[in-house]
């Protein structure tokens, strides 16, 4: 197989095939070609078009992309805590950074106690990489918000709250049997309103 | 090799053949009994085998307490959906509504500061009230009081009894004194009837079960102080 061809993999599959180059590339080309793979899922899951599969893609779970969004969105807030109180900022990160993996461990566990088959981690990948909007509203927010009036910055924060919802609601419900599906999609709903709710009020 | 008929042919490696087609049978291991029983997911997933519409009647069944339905509602199926996301819902309330509250106390709304406080408090009290509490009291019914209730069933009540403080805490953002006793005060008569009432079959068997009552009623009303003077807690601008 000639690799030389294949350093834009369209699929993940394709890229199993280069794992043999890891030892022999340099660290710069391993890192962009892990960010391109957090893109490339990232993608995936948020735009629903994407999703022609029904969803084989997130088969290939990984934390990596989580881990980013979650530091990202916890520093991000911890940044536009207030600064008066010392204990403001850490206590805001810790509380983002456990509520993000907690909350994605505890409504995975919720759809399986319910009867869903779906992989541990699986779940919490797709939940984790569906928190990059929530991210996004928060750079906004942080940056800009002081200048904007509460009304105008809600905005952003609905709309990035429902892209966020209504792209893992539709994978979790489809976990669950059709009689449980609200069961299964109104913790999802709450865990990113939750979210949504720290990007607005910090 | 003998041949002891076509019944009974033998293949290459000498082994009886019989005339019935080759059914291949998927060995599956038989799952370990676990050393912990309660420690697995499969013994709490009878506990969520429930529908949308039993949650929504189960609700329903908490709010209009003074009807003792709940055990016709719920029958040998208690569950532990309803107390996990019910208390849940109940702490991102506390955490918001607490803290909105205050905010549109405040006067200098610029430089209102966010208690984060309040999430490690309303987590630690409403878990302690659904879960923690709920044990304790089941334990000593069933095992003290010999009741046929069993502990989750205990849970699940409690867990149920705490949705109507969805509605008052979401009413107790306003932020005026007496509405939000007014609100707290109905949210504590319904939470407390609710519990009572279904508990009335067993606490009528003898005087001791009564005594029942005593802590009930005791942790209910700590639970409205708490968020009265804790989370909603009005602090009035000092005229100087």
């Amino acid at each position: 197989m000639d690799y030389s061809n294949q350093k834009h993999p369209q699929n993940y599959s394709q890229m199993e095939d280069l794992k043999t180059l890891d030892l022999e590339e340099s660290v710069s080309e391993t890192i962009m070609r892990d960010l391109r793979m957090i893109a490339y899922k990232l993608k995936y899951v948020l735009i629903p078009k994407e999703q022609e599969d029904n969803g084989k893609e997130l088969r290939n779970w990984d934390l990596w992309g989580p881990l980013i969004f979650c530091l990202t969105l916890a520093m991000t807030l911890s940044f536009k805590a207030d600064s008066t109180t010392s204990s403001s900022k850490s206590d805001v990160f810790a509380i983002i950074f456990v509520l993000i993996w907690v909350g994605a461990f505890v409504v995975t566990l919720n759809a399986q106690l319910l009867g869903g088959k779906v992989s541990f981690f699986q779940s919490v990948c797709l939940l984790g990489y569906c928190v990059f909007p929530i991210n996004i509203e928060a750079i906004i927010i942080a940056f800009v918000g002081s200048y904007l009036p509460f009304v105008v910055k809600l905005i952003p924060v609905i709309i990035c709250f429902a892209w966020s919802a209504y792209s893992s609601v539709g994978f979790m419900a489809s976990l669950v049997p059709p009689h449980k599906k609200k069961l299964a999609v109104y913790p999802v709903f709450l865990f990113y309103l939750f979210l949504s709710w720290f990007s607005l009020i910090v | 090799m003998q041949n002891f008929g076509s019944n009974n042919d033998l293949d290459e490696k000498g082994h009886v053949m019989t005339d019935q087609p080759k059914i291949k049978v998927k060995f599956e291991p038989k799952p370990k009994p676990s050393k912990c029983p309660i420690c697995t997911i499969e013994f709490y997933q009878q506990f969520f085998n429930i529908e949308q519409r039993d949650v929504y009647m189960r609700v329903r069944c908490s709010i209009l307490s003074w009807k003792p339905e709940f055990h016709e509602c719920v029958g040998k199926n208690s569950d532990l959906w309803g107390p996990l996301w019910i208390s849940t819902t109940i702490i991102f309330i506390l955490f918001a509504g607490g803290n909105l509250s205050r905010f549109l106390l405040e006067e200098d709304k610029r430089h209102f500061k966010y208690e984060y406080n309040y999430m490690y408090v309303a987590v630690f009290l409403v878990y302690a009230m659904a879960f923690i509490i709920p044990i304790i009291l089941g334990v000593i019914i069933k095992y003290i009081l010999k009741s046929e209730l069993g502990v989750f069933d205990i849970v699940c009540m409690y867990g149920y009894s705490l949705s109507v403080y969805i509605f008052v805490l979401i009413l107790c953002i306003i932020p005026y004194n007496e509405a939000q006793w007014f609100f707290l005060m109905c949210g504590l008569a319904n939470s407390t009837i609710f519990l009572l009432v279904n508990l009335r079959d067993f606490m009528k068997k003898n005087k001791q079960t009564l005594l029942i009552a005593v802590p009930i009623i005791t942790f209910n009303v700590a639970l409205i102080l708490c968020f009265k003077f804790y989370f909603f807690r009005l602090i009035y601008a000092v005229d100087d």
